[in-house]
């Protein structure tokens, strides 16, 4: 287990060493010369040049590459054009409520989506089958902004049992907490509650179909301890995986519900950072959310050894 | 005497078998293709209809989409405007129906482009090894950035155009194709008639485009139905956050992105585009959900 751990760990290294090279090239060919707006509209070609020598940008991709890179793993992502604020800063303070959606959406897909998914698979071929299945398509083919304003109109305006947008901090109750991120989770949630529902029902009747399902029968044991024990143990390395990989269309996804609620997340950063060019913020908030992505898929993998301890790579 | 002579007495004969059996159901041949795939006749009967309404938009009693009259604005859906008018009175019912143009070049240019590129990629990397190890690396990477954030980031570094939005959600979509197409052709390069080409000394590239190629365009043709739905979402997301097509260019998502101010007192704006782009992609996505049924069934197994 610890052996496999530490070779994983060491296989995202080359990962996120592509990613991290990827992104420093978006910024390495950013249009707009740092030197020339520093140096402003009286300076001389020479002035610029010395200030670009001084600022280092004369030097090889490679070694502003390296160097850039020496900073990231300091947690130093640059200095926003905009604020003049160092990036990181700026991505920490807006680090919980992003976090606090995601953590909340994932909760809830997943207490949704499983179950959804269990039963389709038990009910195969009945109306509960069918139906969950539309709404597999459904959740695929609405976005997350639109799920996002029709929840907003029906909940939070004609209704008012939600808060229309806005975010309240955790360390001023839980309640408030709770009652702002309902609907952005629940309208983030709803590709991921599709795309999950979708995996665990496919799994769920592969699996449903093997001996050792029969012989539980056979047994006497309880359906719901056969479909929830027995079958959904056995289903659920394909399920985290799909979990892992939607994470990239809940990142995605979060971008926008932040700005469909007015939270003040990363992702509103980024869209911020996007109407003002501010390219080092864009590229900082890609890198973390890429870096997010990988850890995640990671995590999935080290978890595939706790759901099936065959799995000894 | 023989005894095989007439039938006896009081025997009837057999009645005609046509008489028996119900008729059979006449079909045509659209008719027989629409009953053994449903999804697929009602997923590419309504694209069919979205790309009509996109091509004859100046005909569907539209006024031009970006007519500016400021002493109309926001005017609630009526008899004169069907779907109202925004803040600055131009025609949404118009915009909306001149918008379906930008959501499906977008979701077709993202879907042949990013189709043929990984096709490439994927053929050439699953092919030769060489090439394999780096590529392959190169696409894991850029795979690690969430797609839509790999687009938002080159929509920031360029002009906003359609055909930027189109070339930065094809890059952002390439890798998934080629790791697929490359998936695909390691399991038939192990295909005994392939080792039967390569032992008749078949030069590789004729493998590649007579013995490989055939066999990877259905799971390909599924995967860029399913890029075309997603790609539609992507413009729009892009549109939407401002990062995508010109707010000039009537899209989508650029109708909801000017909607959004105004969402809470004048929500038709935004659900008007909405809804097409809902039941657009909703097409897609049957469409593509039934050639995957007809074209790849190990695939419509798994999932």
């Amino acid at each position: 287990m610890f052996a496999y751990t530490v070779r994983r760990v060491i296989a995202t290294i080359p990962v996120m060493g592509i990613v991290a090279l990827f992104v420093f090239s978006l910024l390495y060919i950013a249009p707009g010369d740092p030197a020339a707006i520093i140096a402003g509209d009286q300076a001389t070609p020479e002035d610029v040049e010395r200030i670009r020598a001084s600022l280092g940008l004369d030097r090889p991709f490679i070694v502003r590459f390296l160097e850039w890179l020496f900073r990231v793993l300091q947690g130093d992502l640059g200095v926003s054009i905009f604020t003049n604020l160092p990036v990181s800063h700026m991505i920490k303070q807006r680090l919980e409520p992003t976090f606090s959606l995601m953590l909340l959406t994932l909760t809830f897909a997943l207490s949704c989506a499983i179950p959804m998914g269990v039963v389709a698979a038990w009910k195969h071929g009945t109306w509960i089958d069918r139906f969950v299945m539309l709404f597999a398509v459904l959740g695929f083919s609405v976005p997350v902004f639109v799920v996002g304003y029709v929840l907003a109109y029906t909940f939070a305006l004609q209704l008012d049992w939600f808060p229309v947008q806005g975010y309240t901090p955790l360390s001023n109750g839980i309640g408030g907490w709770v009652s702002n991120l309902t609907l952005p989770a629940v309208a983030l949630g709803s590709a991921f509650i599709a795309l999950i529902a979708r995996i665990t029902r496919a799994t769920m009747l592969e699996v449903l179909n093997q001996d050792y399902v029969r012989t539980a029968k056979a047994k006497g044991v309880g359906q719901r301890a056969i479909l929830f024990v027995h079958a959904l143990k056995n289903a659920a390395v394909p399920i985290i995986t799909i979990v892992g990989i939607g994470f990239a269309g809940l990142i995605g996804g979060a971008v926008v519900t932040e700005s469909v609620f007015a939270i003040p997340g990363v992702g509103r950063l980024v869209v911020d950072a996007i109407l003002r060019r501010d390219y080092p913020v864009i590229q900082g908030v890609v890198l973390m959310f890429s870096f997010t992505y990988v850890i995640v898929n990671l995590i999935v993998d080290l978890l595939y050894t706790v759901f099936d301890p065959r799995i000894r790579y | 005497m023989s005894t095989t002579t007439l039938p006896p007495d009081g025997f009837t004969p057999a009645p005609k078998l046509a008489d028996v059996l119900p008729p059979r159901k006449e079909r045509s041949k659209l008719g027989m293709f629409a009953y053994r795939h449903p999804t697929i006749a009602v997923g590419g009967f309504m694209v069919s209809l979205f790309v009509l309404m996109a091509i004859f938009a100046p005909l569907l009693w539209t006024v031009d989409p970006t007519a500016l009259a400021p002493a109309r604005r926001t005017r609630p859906p009526s008899e004169l405007y069907w779907f109202g008018t925004d803040m600055l009175g131009r025609d949404v019912y118009s915009r909306v129906i001149y918008g379906a143009r930008i959501s499906l070049i977008v979701g077709f240019g993202v879907a042949i482009c990013a189709a043929s590129i990984g096709l490439f990629i994927g053929l050439i990397s699953g092919f030769i090894r060489a090439v394999d190890a780096v590529v392959m690396r190169i696409m894991d990477g850029m795979m690690s950035i969430p797609s839509i954030l790999l687009a938002i980031a080159m929509m920031a570094l360029t002009r906003a155009s359609v055909e930027n939005v189109i070339i930065a959600i094809t890059i952002a979509d390439v890798p998934r194709v080629s790791r697929l197409v490359r998936g695909v052709v390691l399991t038939l390069r192990e295909q005994p008639y392939v080792e039967a080409a390569i032992a008749a000394g078949t030069r590789t590239p004729m493998i590649i485009i007579k013995h490989i190629l055939p066999n990877t365009l259905a799971p390909v043709i599924v995967q860029a139905t399913f890029l075309c739905a997603s790609a539609m979402i992507a413009e729009a997301t892009l549109s939407f956050i401002g990062a995508g097509t010109p707010p000039i260019i009537p899209s989508w998502g650029n109708i909801m992105a000017e909607g959004r101010a105004l969402w809470q007192v004048k929500p038709y704006i935004v659900f008007f585009p909405a809804v097409f782009l809902s039941i657009t992609v909703l097409s897609v996505n049957l469409l593509g959900d039934g050639l995957r049924d007809a074209l790849d069934p190990r695939m419509a197994k798994r999932i």
